[in-house]
């Protein structure tokens, strides 16, 4: 177990800048995610900590020891691969016996550790077979369970769950949770799939091509998203965003654009933007809907454009002048298209951005 | 990929390709079978029913072929007279040794190929299998004359090195092709797990068997079948199958029976090498270890 400190790293491939200037630090035992669209550059910074790349510039230090230089075998990590990596030609017990028998552990110690592995993994009834005689969930049990025979330093897991099916892949995404708890081996995990990183981490590392966008709990990053981008990316289905621009009127502050115009908590924005272009993002559950006029202010009419009920709840794409807005209300909200619908924004769980750069406005 | 199933509707038509079908199938066969066996079978004559022959167009003679007495005295007076022992042995050593060479060197160039990036790859590459491209000829007497400098004339290390000359860009062009599709992932899991490079090579070496298989078996039957460099480089000290049964063929006497079983002799292991072998180059076994 030990403290992860990424430095400044930057990753180049020729011109291409795959990681720029990126600062990072996973303290012993906890369970980092680094999130981001493909390309972003979170498997480049995977592979610079197993020692898979070089890194182009900054320092990577494994409780305080520098390892830039060290090869994948002298770092004490395991890694669990995206396609599982297993060899193909050897049995699920010397797959997961490999990294052992090349420490020239003793055969009886290898023989439990194994054991125990796969029972933690309930894998046992496997052992004896063969790579390509396994489904995907079993094929990528038996990749952690090589990652775990060992008590690594450090683990790493590319997108180790990204090719399951969506109903297993909720299964793992417990397991290994509660795996990580267990075992309280520092684990940097990297994902493309927000539920997945909110779901698992203490804390979430975003990236955007090769940038550091935010890095914070679940709850910071779904809740004070820095910017639009990280509020677009975080959360399912995606933020509202609504261009339009800050107007005083007495004692409040208003936003307001062609369609709407909503009170904002001067205390949490403050007056002196007034005038100023901004964006208001609002997540769909933060959207109310009805199919009555309320007649009572802050309720705007518009036109149901689609409605999808998924379940619990009941998707509604409302289209209010030349803005379409997508709202989560609960189940049985019962409307055909185009019919008539007012919707409100919740007040208090508005976000609002600056235009253009797209960063968060806080409290000053 | 999944096979698909192979839609066929009979009609006229398909008749008779079918029938030509099985017609060509027919020829085919007599056309590649008829000469081995007529060679196994004059093996095992004496010269007078080796020519017992029926004339021509008198096809219920046929069975004349099949009516002799079998002798294996051809086979036993290649190896007590003719040092045929030695022969076998020459060609065993030159198709092997250059087999072992080149698939040592070869996986390792291969693997450098397939896994590492550098300007002028494909040049290199492309240079790499146009030495291949030459005819033997045009190599002869430059690697003759090569060959005389350092003493390797009639020799079978001479020999080895002439057959590798050929076989290395062979082994480096099918193995290249066979690493490059071995997921880098698995080697880097290997040295995850805490392997060097070379070990990390050597464990996905069973993932390209099939293909090191099937070079093996070309390899060695160009060495074994070579009777060029076999006749220049290895006259002297390194004679080898192919031009041992040449000698036979005397200006005043054809020894036939001779040439017949020297002929079975030397096709034999071939035979049996491709029989051994082919179950490796079969067996897919990257199936199933990454997911496609």
């Amino acid at each position: 177990m030990t403290s992860v400190a990424i430095r400044q790293v930057t990753k180049t491939y020729g011109k291409t800048v795959a990681v720029s200037d990126l600062s990072l630090d996973c303290g012993s035992g906890e369970f980092l995610c680094i999130l981001g669209p493909s390309g972003c550059g979170k498997s480049s910074t995977l592979r610079m900590l197993a020692g898979l790349e070089h890194i182009s510039a900054g320092t990577i230090q494994f409780g305080g020891r520098t390892v830039n230089q060290l090869p994948p075998k002298d770092r004490d990590i395991a890694m669990v691969f995206e396609n599982y990596a297993l060899y193909p030609h050897k049995t699920v017990f010397e797959n997961m016996a490999n990294s052992l028998r090349l420490r020239r552990t003793a055969a009886a110690e290898i023989d439990q550790r194994v054991h125990r592995a796969a029972h933690l993994l309930q894998i046992d009834h496997l052992l004896k077979r063969r790579p390509f005689e396994l489904s995907g969930g079993q094929k990528q049990r038996v990749a952690i369970g090589r990652a775990i025979v060992r008590k690594p330093q450090v683990f790493l897991f590319d997108e180790p769950i990204a090719h399951l099916d969506a109903k297993l892949r909720a299964h793992m995404r417990g397991e290994i949770k509660r795996l990580q708890r267990e075992l309280g081996i520092t684990t940097i995990y990297v994902t493309h799939d927000q539920l997945e990183a909110l779901s698992m981490a203490d804390r979430i590392a975003i990236m955007n091509e090769g940038v550091l966008q935010q890095f914070g709990t679940p709850n910071e990053v779904y809740n004070s998203p820095v910017n639009t981008w990280v509020a677009s990316f975080v959360g399912e289905p995606p933020m509202n965003f609504i261009d339009g621009e800050l107007a005083g009127e007495g004692q409040r502050v208003w936003f307001v654009n062609s369609n709407i115009k909503v009170p904002l908590a001067a205390d949490r924005f403050g007056a002196n933007r007034v005038g100023q272009p901004v964006q208001v993002g609002i997540r769909p559950e933060n959207l109310r809907a009805t199919l009555r006029d309320p007649g009572t202010p802050g309720w705007f009419r518009g036109t149901v454009f689609a409605v999808e009920p998924v379940g619990g709840d009941t998707l509604v794409t409302v289209t209010v002048g030349d803005m379409r807005l997508l709202a989560k209300v609960p189940a049985g909200f019962d409307a055909d298209m185009d019919d008539a619908c007012w919707i409100a924004l919740d007040e208090s769980k508005i976000h609002l951005f600056d235009r253009p750069e797209g960063r968060a406005i806080r409290n000053p | 990929m999944a096979s698909r199933e192979v839609l066929q509707y009979r009609s006229a038509s398909w008749r008779v390709v079918r029938a030509a079908g099985w017609l060509f199938i027919a020829a085919y066969v007599v056309w590649t079978v008829l000469p081995i066996l007529i060679m196994f079978l004059s093996s095992l004559k004496n010269l007078l029913d080796a020519f017992r022959l029926p004339p021509v167009g008198d096809w219920a003679g046929i069975v004349k072929l099949f009516e002799f007495k079998p002798t294996f005295a051809h086979y036993v007076t290649l190896f007590t007279d003719d040092h045929f022992s030695t022969y076998f042995l020459n060609s065993i050593i030159c198709a092997l040794g250059s087999a072992a060479v080149s698939v040592v060197l070869g996986a390792m160039a291969a693997y450098s190929l397939s896994r590492i990036d550098f300007r002028g790859k494909s040049d290199l590459f492309f240079w790499i299998i146009s030495t291949r491209m030459a005819p033997v000829v045009a190599v002869l007497v430059p690697l003759f004359t090569i060959f005389r400098l350092v003493h390797l004339n009639g020799t079978l290390p001479g020999l080895i090195v002439a057959y590798t000359t050929f076989n290395l860009p062979f082994a480096i062009w099918i193995l290249t092709g066979f690493f490059d599709n071995v997921p880098f992932a698995i080697e880097e899991a290997a040295m995850v797990d805490g392997c060097t490079r070379l070990q990390a090579l050597r464990s996905i070496l069973p993932l390209v068997a099939p293909g090191i298989a099937a070079f093996l078996v070309l390899c060695v039957l160009f060495a074994w079948n070579d009777f060029i460099f076999a006749s220049i480089i290895g006259s002297g000290g390194a004679k080898t199958l192919p031009p041992a049964t040449s000698a036979l063929v005397q200006p005043q006497n054809i020894q036939w029976g001779k040439i017949m079983a020297a002929g079975v002799l030397t096709t034999l292991p071939m035979m049996l090498l491709g029989l051994v072998i082919r179950r490796y180059m079969v067996t897919g076994l990257t199936m199933g270890a990454v997911r496609e």
